[in-house]
């Protein structure tokens, strides 16, 4: 995004926008050709060929293989005086992915302890806003949504997957309302009614459950209610992990954490353990702002590549169509795709219409950056983007802020009135489609060691539906937490170490690999924090 | 957007910040290890920014979420930490019965809540300007669909629990009274119909000539 900046200046764009009939630019590449021309996954410099480890020989972007194949935070002699604990299930994460696999851990009759880097629910999915798919409507069904998602995913996800997460949807549906979880319904109807269903980019009928434009949030809410209230559930805020534990066999057998409250290092063992760490948007990959929450900086895939997972599409990522493009210290905010399914239009410079705004959300992301690049986008104060037409729509339905709550409070925030004046947007670093692989029960390569959520790949292939991650946390995380209870070695036995680490330096030094990036990195840059430095480790004489 | 600079005092730190940041943003940019309180970053959801602010030439000390809460100059902050109280009630939503016993269920789980002496201190906690005191009156009335209604946009930030001298925990009441409404009334048609088709084996999905199990 270095690139010179050209455009329509945002007064000549503004009156271009309310003088304009919304007539559609017919020149818009097939679809393949505008992703390759435009998609930032396919840009100079997006992708290198990882050289070591699992996945060697397959693609990654460049920011996260400097992560992948780097210097670890500790060493085993930082472990000695290390305070032990043991538990049945370790889950890493405190997001929906982990709270649902927590849950359902304890539901199998195991102990958990939920180790999450920041506080339980501080994560993407409490940000979520458009909602969650499943395949409920009468001219809707279970094979129609396993096609969207498939085929919204450019044919690269795992069918099976994609077949057991769209069967288990109406289940998630119904466990999450046990739970105490709302959903919208529909226009005048009752708790015993139909539910409200929206339309996604990419999909062939309506599928999203939702609730109001915070769907996340709601969803968060109910689930770290039920965590907090588990007296199985040990809760370890504030420590993130920083290694995962492996055996002489090469079984994962726990992790090590760190306490921020008391600068020391624990070592939990557990007979499995679920990995749910989310995904990497605030790693700010190719420049881009991101929408991603704080603490999204890809450990999982980092702690994972180490003992030894094998990885799948690391080189796939999807921004959000719409972000907020000005003000600049808002850039990278999130305006849900609720907004456009609701039949709001992105607008260029000169007045024009120039993409299906529900098209799949890579489509879109790139037919806006083409407007940019090709200068028909809208410049204001050095940032760039297209509008976002909220006026129209908010004239033809004046209610429409009651069902949008978020898009007011943003545009409130970005100082428009959304009724007079459009939202400036661009694309954001939305979510990683790839990740770990897994099989049906979440369980990746390495035995013992399970994973859900955003830090998993072969789900939504190369191109990922709104709607679907709030589906795959609930639906992955339920299994993945089912199957950590009941696997994995007697306590007793478990004996872990970080042998695994020192395979991957040996392979470096073997490949004639130098590094000097220490990872997982916990947090960004801007977070400016070192472990060694605030847990006050000796560094080693050399 | 201004070019000067504004200084606030955030944690105890000095800090400069434009005028247009919000106090995260300029906590963010500053040069301190920032391991806690923050979350969403701006979207205002997570309730993990909460702070204490007084602002220059006042006396008041209010409550904010700091991504939505701009930077003014000579303003001090300090957030504060997550905290769970000793004593909760422990309650198992899915072990409640036919909805008949709301209130009971209610004075078990929160007996607190009856107690309330309308100080009014949940509201002036409240960043997103709730009506918490008055909810806390309809749970305990079991008037569960207006409290519903009136914690619709809680985030779960724990302010009003820090604030009440009662020890009610309002927004977990609130919490507790929106689980129990959906959990026991939420039944959708068209939900129930889609699972008996799954369970019954009528619908499934189909790939490359095989069953998905």
């Amino acid at each position: 995004m270095s690139e010179h900046i050209t455009g329509i200046d945002y007064q000549t764009a503004l009156a271009n926008l309310r003088s304009s009939d919304l007539t559609m630019r017919e020149d818009l590449p097939p679809q393949d050709e505008l992703l390759r021309r435009f998609h930032p996954d396919y840009q100079d410099g997006a992708r290198i060929k990882l050289p070591i480890g699992p996945n060697a020989g397959d693609y990654c972007h460049p920011e996260l293989a400097k992560l992948l194949i780097s210097q670890p935070l500790i060493n085993d002699y930082d472990l000695s005086g290390a305070e032990h604990l043991n538990t049945d299930v370790l889950v890493i994460g405190g997001g929906g992915a982990g709270a649902a696999a927590a849950l359902s851990a304890t539901e199998a009759g195991a102990r958990v302890i939920m180790a999450n880097k920041l506080r339980i629910g501080d994560s993407n999915t409490v940000m979520a806003e458009g909602g969650i798919q499943a395949a409920i409507g009468a001219d809707d069904s279970l094979q129609q949504h396993f096609e969207d998602t498939f085929k919204g995913g450019h044919h690269a996800a795992n069918k099976h997957l994609v077949a057991q997460m769209v069967t288990d949807a109406p289940a998630a549906i119904r466990w999450l309302i046990g739970l105490g979880m709302t959903f919208d319904l529909a226009k005048g109807e009752n708790n015993n009614g139909h539910l409200s269903r929206k339309r996604a980019g990419g999909t062939t009928v309506p599928r999203i459950l939702s609730y109001r434009d915070f769907t996340g949030l709601e969803m968060m809410r109910v689930l770290r209610e039920a965590v907090e209230l588990d007296e199985n559930i040990t809760q370890l805020n504030r420590h993130p992990a920083i290694e995962l534990l492996s055996d002489e066999h090469g079984r994962c057998v726990g992790a090590i954490l760190y306490d921020l409250e008391k600068r020391r290092l624990i070592l939990v063992h557990a007979k499995s353990v679920v990995l749910a760490t989310g995904g990497s948007g605030r790693l700010h990959l190719q420049g881009f702002a991101t929408s991603n929450h704080y603490g999204a900086t890809a450990d999982g895939l980092v702690m994972a590549y180490r003992i030894g997972a094998k990885l799948k599409d690391m080189d796939s990522f999807q921004y959000h169509p719409t972000g907020v493009a000005h003000p600049p210290h808002l850039a990278g905010a999130l305006i849900s795709e609720a907004v456009r399914s609701a039949g709001t239009k992105l607008v260029n410079g000169l007045g024009e219409r120039f993409v299906d705004e529900l098209l799949p959300r890579d489509v879109v992301a790139a037919a806006i950056l083409r407007e940019c690049r090709e200068g028909r986008g809208v410049v204001w104060d050095g940032q760039v983007g297209v509008f976002l037409d909220t006026p129209r729509l908010i004239a033809g339905d004046p209610d429409v802020l009651n069902r949008l709550v978020t898009l007011g409070h943003i545009a409130h925030k970005c100082g428009v009135n959304p009724a007079e004046e459009p939202v400036m947007i661009h694309p954001t670093l939305h979510y990683q489609n790839g990740g770990i692989e897994i099989d049906g029960n979440g369980e990746s390569c390495v035995e013992g060691l399970y994973c859900a959520g955003e830090v998993t790949g072969g789900i939504h292939g190369r191109n990922r539906l709104m709607g679907n991650a709030l589906l795959d946390i609930i639906s992955f995380g339920r299994r993945a937490g089912a199957a950590a209870a009941t696997s994995g070695l007697p306590l007793k036995k478990v004996r872990g170490g970080v042998g695994h680490v020192h395979n991957l330096q040996r392979e470096m030094t073997r490949a004639g690999l130098v590094s000097e990036v220490k990872a997982p990195v916990l947090y960004p840059n801007y977070g400016k924090f070192d472990l060694r430095e605030h847990a006050g480790l000796q560094e080693q004489q050399s | 957007m201004s070019n000067s600079l504004l200084t606030l005092t955030i944690n105890g730190h000095e800090v400069h910040a434009s005028p247009d940041a919000s106090i995260i943003q300029a906590y963010a940019h500053a040069d301190n290890a920032i391991t806690a309180n923050v979350g969403c970053m701006g979207q205002g959801v997570c309730g993990s920014c909460r702070c204490m602010i007084r602002k220059e030439g006042e006396r008041e000390v209010r409550t904010a979420l700091a991504c939505e809460t701009k930077v003014e100059q000579g303003m001090q902050v300090s957030f504060i930490d997550y905290f769970i109280p000793e004593h909760i009630q422990y309650y198992d939503i899915t072990a409640i019965g036919d909805g008949w016993n709301w209130l009971e269920d209610t004075q078990k789980a929160f007996p607190e809540a009856e107690h309330c002496r309308h100080c009014g201190g949940c509201n002036r906690a409240c960043p997103k300007g709730l009506e918490v005191e008055n909810g806390v009156a309809q749970v305990v009335a079991g008037d569960f669909g207006a409290a519903a209604d009136t914690f619709d946009q809680c985030v779960m930030c724990n302010l009003c629990t820090l604030s009440c001298p009662e020890h009610i925990r309002p927004n977990h009441l609130g919490l507790f009274a929106r689980r129990m409404k959906a959990a026991r009334t939420l039944r959708p048609v068209d939900l129930m119909r889609r699972l008996r088709e799954i369970d019954s084996g009528k619908m499934k999905v189909e790939f490359d000539g095989e069953l998905a199990s």
